[in-house]
């Protein structure tokens, strides 16, 4: 089969399987608990997913044009179609259907209230916070600052501690380089371990180590790190995966071994943006220190909780500005930064 | 006669995309001699440079170096190989962000010792030797210059002296002159006619233009579609086989 007829199926499976479900709630009015029901539920949104995409296939095949189908077709076997409007299409009104009813359930599952939001002791307390917040406590001051000279610093050594994995993880993680069904297998293995290690974010990374290494900086720091490796190493191997063949055919034709090749033909082509891309980490990473300290990861963010939790609001409203000025500056830095780099 | 530098035997290269681009070819280069390959684009020509110094693997056939089988070779045995042919392309293939001379002590990457060539430890001797080829290709003023601040036909001479101190018994040259202008195209063949003449290296050199050819070939090959049309001297190419190797309609021109 088709790689595009596959994944054109997925797609309007997916989209058959979650609107039956839907209608299925609808009508039957399911208790939480055969909500909770997980095996049994999933074996019939996998019936209704095989039900849709069989679906999908008889269309397909009997002319109908699918929204599946509309998307995942190449260009080049549509070029010769009419435009046709929008809602006189089967894959339009496919869309349509599919969008607002996930729009109505998305509004239900997130309980949004006009009510709640116009209640008027709910909102006489988010006055009182804006007051505090518009009006900060600047003998904390001194305090915010302190702090916030420790978050800018986890971040730091986060980023420069991961510099030197990230450098050597990201030619491992370039499938230019590693050519050869061995280099190849180190390549995929890489690649996934990178990719399950960015997609748990810095802040469980930091749950984690507040455990391990107890509540504080330390922990921020190491959270931090451990993402930024995966990140830079994410970013760095594309700017390998992109570079110029002359040089590194140039370098290869005198005899050169593979690492004199990375070493003058490719790392000369991807210095500049490695350092761009180090530079806006580390800005990132000041903002993420903030969040994490939250959690207990240390710096600002530690400090921003504990006043939090006690309704302190004008507390509150002068580490936020102190935070805002620092995030604003450090983002103007570094954009001027990698501007110059370019 | 005494036994080729290079033999070529019923070499084959087929790419994974099956495009068949050399379909079985033999040839042999004498010592000294400056030899072109001609032929249209997509005709093979670049495929065979550089399977002769495995940037590409053959897929088939023999290339006999100094009598030695290399088609097979495996890492090692390839770089020892590649040290002793030059090559020199039309892009240029310097690395930008270094200076002249360091992109021709490039050349001697394949004689150090690993740590050493990674820290940029480059002997005296290796300095003075890739001074003396950028003497010899006429530019050694500019050897502090950043090699992308040069002029094409400057930058693809710092690529002849890096070639050069590579100390090549043979000189692969992939349409050295192709993306440079008709001035410089002869200044470049000229100073690979002195390399070829005064250095005693073999060249192989893929060209475009017939003109260019009668001037400095010592003897042609012309392909077509990955097989070799017409082999022999460069003033034996008449009208009729320049529209075969060309096909019909094609007109020669001369750049001077």
């Amino acid at each position: 089969m088709k790689n595009f007829n596959l994944k054109s199926m997925m797609f309007d499976g997916i989209c058959g399987a979650f609107l039956l479900l839907v209608l299925l709630v609808v009508i039957m009015n399911p208790t939480e608990e055969q909500q909770l029901q997980l095996g049994f539920n999933a074996s019939l949104a996998g019936l209704f997913f095989v039900g849709s995409a069989l679906l999908s296939w008889f269309l397909t095949h009997s002319g109908v044009r699918t929204w599946g189908e509309q998307i995942f077709l190449p260009p080049q076997k549509k070029a010769h179609e009419k435009a046709e409007a929008f809602l006189k299409t089967v894959w339009g009104w496919q869309a349509l259907v599919v969008l607002v009813v996930t729009f109505i359930v998305g509004l239900a599952k997130t309980k949004f209230s006009i009510v709640e939001l116009s209640d008027p002791d709910g909102f006489a307390g988010a006055m009182r916070l804006f007051q505090g917040i518009f009006n900060p406590d600047w003998s904390l001051l001194p305090k915010a600052v302190l702090n916030i000279i420790e978050t800018i610093f986890m971040a730091f050594i986060a980023t420069a501690l991961a510099i030197p994995f990230a450098f050597v993880l990201s030619f491992l993680a370039a499938k230019n380089i590693m050519k050869g069904p061995i280099p190849f297998a180190i390549y995929m293995l890489l690649r996934t371990l990178l990719n399950v290690t960015r997609s748990v974010e810095a802040l469980i990374w930091a749950i984690i180590f507040s455990v391990w290494v107890g509540i504080g900086p330390f922990a921020g720091m190491m959270a931090l790190m451990i993402h930024s490796i995966a990140s830079l190493a994410k970013q760095y191997s594309e700017m390998v995966e992109s570079v110029n063949d002359g040089p590194i055919e140039g370098i290869l034709s005198t005899g050169a071994t593979r690492l004199q090749v990375v070493w003058f033909a490719i790392v000369p082509q991807v210095i500049l943006p490695y350092i761009s891309f180090t530079v806006y980490r580390w800005d990132i990473n000041v903002r993420m220190a903030t969040i994490i300290g939250l959690v207990g990861g240390g710096g600002i963010g530690t400090l921003l909780i504990q006043y939090q939790g006690q309704a302190m609001w004008p507390q509150v409203g002068c580490i936020i500005v102190v935070i805002a000025v620092v995030v604003w500056l450090l983002d103007q830095a570094s954009a001027y930064l990698r501007e110059a780099l370019k | 006669m005494s036994a080729p530098l290079l033999s070529i035997k019923n070499l084959k290269k087929t790419y994974e995309n099956g495009t068949q681009a050399l379909k079985g070819i033999s040839f042999d280069v004498q010592k000294g001699e400056f030899l072109v390959v001609i032929g249209l684009s997509g005709s093979g020509k670049s495929t065979l440079l550089r399977c002769i110094n495995r940037l590409h693997d053959p897929t088939s056939g023999e290339i006999l170096f100094y009598g030695q089988d290399i088609a097979k070779a495996k890492g090692d045995e390839v770089r020892e190989v590649r040290k002793k042919i030059g090559m020199i392309f039309q892009h240029f293939n310097l690395v930008p962000r270094y200076s002249v001379l360091k992109n021709v002590l490039m050349g001697r990457l394949g004689t150090m010792k690993p740590i050493a060539s990674l820290l940029g430890l480059f002997s005296q001797k290796d300095q003075e030797k890739a001074l003396s080829y950028l003497k010899l290709v006429g530019i050694q003023e500019k050897a502090a210059l950043r090699a992308d601040n040069l002029s094409g036909g400057q930058q693809q001479r710092v690529a002849i002296a890096r070639a050069l101190t590579q100390g090549p018994d043979l000189l692969l040259a992939d349409e050295p002159v192709a993306s440079l202008d008709p001035a410089t195209c002869h200044v470049v063949m000229d100073y690979l006619k002195k390399v070829n003449q005064e250095l005693g290296i073999t060249i192989i050199c893929n060209l475009h233009f017939l003109s260019l050819v009668r001037q400095y070939a010592t003897r042609v090959i012309a392909m077509k579609g990955g097989e070799i049309v017409f082999q022999g001297s460069p003033n034996d190419i008449s009208e009729e086989w320049f529209e075969k190797i060309y096909g019909e309609g094609a007109k020669e021109v001369h750049i001077n």
